[in-house]
């Protein structure tokens, strides 16, 4: 991996942050190659070059507000994982709301196999008993999950117990030695 | 540099000019209720409003653009907010001259701007700095600032202020220039 060449990138942020519009394409030669390989480590590879754009434009806005006593490279940085931070907050959501409908009419719409069928039920049984093997609320959280409800606790909240009781049934199936 | 990082840097540049212009309008801003300052005090405050209204439209440019430019806003606005603020004080405690004009309106638009040019000639940048650009900014942001404060003398008012910053700036500035 090539590496940032820092104190130059320090210089020309501070001459761009200054007003100096002639520092303003090396600054996007040095801003734009890591930015891209930040996003593309944190995200899948069609989500990252998005991301790691909208990084760039709100670096290149908010560049007037750059403090010389910060390391420019860490502040980019910085504004690109508060991008990577939202992208993956909306993406949850939106797997929130859609996915459970979204799983329900393919089902409708498609009729299984009979392997399929079959593979299915084996699923679900050992599904279940994973579930079994949880405690009692991480099988609720999950089971209303599954339906497309929550629980009476704020959407945060629950989408926390969510992912908590994902981990704890992705290790009650991992250690069984089945899978 | 491909086509999609060409267009992706012509984006980036237009974001970078919009940021500046607002951080830039954001910090002009405030200036404005000084600006209106004159509505207090002045029966007839519609030019020295207009001087507020160019002065926030100047400081807003200097900002956006930066460099030489941005360097002269804050001695520019120190130096002017002394003929800004004299008149407005001097209005507002009493001395109104209620029928016609007296001598002692343009008398105080003198003074305030040979104590704003003084000010000038301490805070503005070196004359030689980047050819003289920010103290041509100071000079005409610190016109502007006593513009608001003495357009309610009218021009006699304007024109002893502007004469009063020269004169005060001229002798400091004169001496930093010996001094090195």
């Amino acid at each position: 991996m090539e590496r940032v060449p820092s104190p130059e990138l320090q210089r020309l942020m501070e001459r761009l942050a200054d007003g100096d519009r002639s520092a303003f394409h090396p600054v996007f030669e040095l801003l734009w190659p890591p930015l891209r390989r930040f996003a593309a480590r944190h995200l899948g590879p069609g989500e990252a070059d998005d991301i790691a754009q909208e990084a760039l434009l709100r670096v290149f806005r908010r560049a007037a507000e750059f403090d010389p006593s910060r390391s420019a490279l860490a502040w980019a940085l910085g504004i690109a994982a508060y991008e990577i931070r939202t992208a993956r907050r909306k993406r949850q959501r939106r797997r929130e709301e859609a996915a459970p409908a979204g799983t329900l009419a393919t089902a409708r719409d498609q009729k299984p196999t009979p392997e399929e069928t079959a593979m299915q039920d084996d699923m679900e049984s050992m599904l279940r008993e994973s579930l079994g093997a949880l405690r009692p609320e991480d099988a609720e959280t999950l089971r209303l999950y599954s339906r497309g409800e929550r629980a009476h606790v704020a959407a945060a909240t629950f989408r926390k117990r969510v992912e908590r009781a994902l981990t704890r049934l992705r290790a009650a199936w991992g250690t069984d030695g089945r899978r | 540099m491909d086509v999609a990082d060409a267009i992706l840097a012509a984006r980036a540049r237009r974001a970078y000019e919009t940021g500046r212009l607002g951080s830039a309008a954001s910090r002009a801003l405030p200036l404005l209720p000084l600006a209106c300052l004159p509505i207090l005090c002045c029966p007839d405050p519609a030019r020295s409003i207009a001087c507020g209204v160019a002065l926030v439209a100047v400081v807003t440019c200097c900002l956006w653009r930066g460099e030489a430019l941005r360097r002269g806003v804050r001695p520019g606005l120190i130096a002017g907010g002394v003929p800004l603020m004299i008149p407005v004080v001097a209005q507002a405690t009493g001395h109104l001259c209620g029928i016609g004009r007296c001598l002692i309106d343009p008398t105080i638009c003198i003074v305030a701007g040979v104590a704003g040019g003084i000010a000038l000639g301490v805070f503005a940048p070196r004359p030689r700095e980047a050819h003289g650009i920010p103290l041509v900014t100071a000079s005409l942001i610190a016109g502007l600032t006593g513009s608001v404060g003495c357009w309610m003398y009218g021009l006699v008012g304007v024109a002893g202020m502007v004469v009063g910053l020269l004169a005060g700036a001229a002798p400091v500035l004169a001496v930093r220039r010996a001094r090195g």
